[in-house]
């Protein structure tokens, strides 16, 4: 096997690579050798074909699989030999010639053949000990307790019924059948038997629930309202629409304050117990944004540590996922690029540098689980997997089915808890500065972040 | 007689076990045409290969009897030629005409 270098720059290399004749009918001999065996021809007992003639029955096929063996073992081995990982398959071009190939597959010519592929960067970590990040200390603020309190009460109290002279009122929620007309002509999804109706929650069209508001019980009445030109049915959007309604039953919001009783009806024991666990479910959802915010910044620094040439094929290959993502929104909204307020040459150049900053980043995560012996366990990876199930509430045995008979999709759900562990890894080498904000504040800069990129979450990963 | 006489003669290589173990004995089998005699074959195959034969040996493979759908026929008779090349002479049946 002969093995010349023609291109080597950057991160690409091409080689060219001679297989000789020789080599090749040695790999065939064997290769026939093995048929022999079970090869069943017309005339000849199995085992007993003569070479000659099993040659001219498989020669071909066999040659053309053991070309592609011949291929593949060289190419792994060249790579080994130079020690390098190729970042994506490698591509082989064969010569297109007919001629030349069916020399070769006649056992006459030498197999010649290019390999074009990019090697993988050896990544050199950084200095990790002592990123210095921001770790944003919020305190939960007991006028925010309240207000959540009082909007779970206001969600949670429930409605009774007003009696039968009930008048409808702001609040109120309503059981109400309407027919819709268009020009006297009832249209498609207008209508309904018994709909509920919160007044005041803007569920329907703009200037209905006004128009209920002083109607009684078993009262009928038409409204008359006109959709809004941004209706999602383009057919009724800006047409003026006639209603007819009776309004069935009116409910008022039940009496009752926000008491032990209240909490009683949640099953705890008072209204204390009751702003205790609310209290302690907003710090958790602190502390989850804080550590997204901690996260973002140990990322960056990351990023901001290692410069290196990335592959580009990877880099392509990531590009395409976003762009294909990012096009595919845009046409599901019917909006361009102009609406975003910029156009399509300068969103690309932007999630391209996004795209190459996940390739950079997935190589420097492996690479620092792999130089600091960050595994993902099997316990943690069967936690992902139980975390990411319970998010389809009532399809879970659907989702558990799919990702047992989907080994790749149970590996992907791998990468976010490796990219976690190696995270918290090293946060735990760097250093803190306790920088106190409000909830606003952390929501603000999440926020910010998330526009610059968009899901920090599923960054690229390699296998490793 | 004609190159396409010489085809009609000689209808195809026989290639089985047996075949190739008469092939050490420096041996060729043919199927023959039912009609062919000894000299024909002798001629075609040396025009055909241009080799020069030593013996024919010929034989009759009678058809045999077969049933379909209840009813009696026979398979067709085939005659082979198991032709002695003269020494030094050879034919590779594999390479086909």
């Amino acid at each position: 096997m002969q093995v010349t270098e023609t291109l080597n720059e950057g991160l690409k290399r091409k080689l060219a690579v001679t297989i000789p004749a020789q080599d090749l009918a040695s790999r065939l001999d064997a290769k026939l050798d093995e048929i022999k065996g079970k090869a069943n021809l017309k005339g000849f007992r199995p085992g007993k074909v003569p070479m000659a003639h099993l040659k001219k029955m498989y020669g071909r096929s066999a040659m053309s699989e053991v070309m592609q063996e011949a291929i593949n073992a060289s190419v792994n081995e060249t790579l080994s030999g130079r020690s390098e990982r190729a970042a994506t398959q490698p591509k082989i071009d064969l010569t297109e010639d007919q001629a030349e190939i069916n020399r070769v597959l006649d056992g006459e010519g030498d197999l010649a053949f290019e390999v074009s592929y990019e090697v993988l960067p050896s990544v050199t970590l950084m200095e990790l000990s002592g990123i210095a990040y921001d770790k944003p200390v919020v305190e939960v603020e007991a006028a925010d307790v309240e207000k959540e309190l009082e909007r779970l009460f206001r969600e949670r109290r429930g409605y009774e019924d007003k009696g039968d002279d009930a008048v409808v009122e702001d609040g109120d929620r309503l059981g109400l059948s309407f027919v819709g007309k268009i020009d006297g002509e009832a249209f498609q999804g207008g209508s309904s038997d018994h709909a509920h109706l919160t007044v005041g929650s803007g569920e329907f069209i703009p200037g209905f629930e006004e128009q209920l508001v002083g109607l009684k019980k078993g009262e009928e009445k038409q409204i008359e309202v006109t959709f809004p030109e941004d209706y999602g049915n383009k057919e009724l959007a800006g047409k003026k629409a006639t209603f007819d309604v009776t309004i069935l039953h009116v409910d008022g919001p039940k009496s009752g304050e926000m008491d032990d009783e209240f909490a009683k009806s949640l099953g705890l024991d008072d209204l204390d117990k009751l702003r205790e666990i609310v209290k302690s479910q907003m710090e958790s959802a602190l502390g989850s944004m804080g550590r997204q915010h901690i996260k973002r910044q140990i990322l960056d620094a990351l990023d901001e540590g290692h410069k290196f040439d990335v592959p580009e094929e990877l880099v392509e290959a990531e590009f395409n996922a976003i762009w294909n993502r990012v096009k595919h929104e845009i046409e599901h909204h019917g909006r361009s690029f102009e609406d975003e307020g910029t156009t399509e040459e300068e969103a690309r150049a932007q999630y391209r540098t996004i795209a190459e900053r996940r390739v950079r980043l997935g190589l420097v995560v492996a690479e620092i689980g792999n130089t600091n012996k960050i595994d993902v366990t099997d316990e943690e990876h069967q936690q992902a997997l139980i975390a990411e199930v319970r998010r389809f509430p009532g399809q879970e045995q659907q989702v558990y089915d799919y990702y047992r008979k989907n080994p790749q999709a149970l590996a992907s759900l791998r990468a976010p808890v490796f990219e976690n562990k190696v995270v918290d890894y090293v946060v735990g080498l760097g250093t803190a500065n306790d920088k106190p904000m409000t909830r606003e504040e952390l929501a603000k800069l999440i926020q910010a972040e998330d526009d610059g990129e968009e899901g920090d979450h599923d960054h690229h990963h390699h296998d490793h | 007689m004609s190159k396409y006489s010489h085809y009609d003669v000689i209808r195809n290589p026989v290639i089985t076990e047996k075949s190739t173990m008469a092939s050490e004995n420096n041996q060729v089998v043919f199927d023959v045409a039912m009609s062919a005699t000894k000299p024909e074959i002798k001629e075609a195959v040396e025009a055909l290969f241009s080799v020069k034969v030593k013996a024919i040996n010929t034989l009759v493979r009678k058809g045999k009897v077969k049933r379909f759908r209840g009813r009696i026929g026979v398979r067709n008779d085939v005659k082979k030629a198991i032709v002695t090349l003269a020494d030094g002479q050879s034919i590779d049946v594999a390479t086909g005409l």
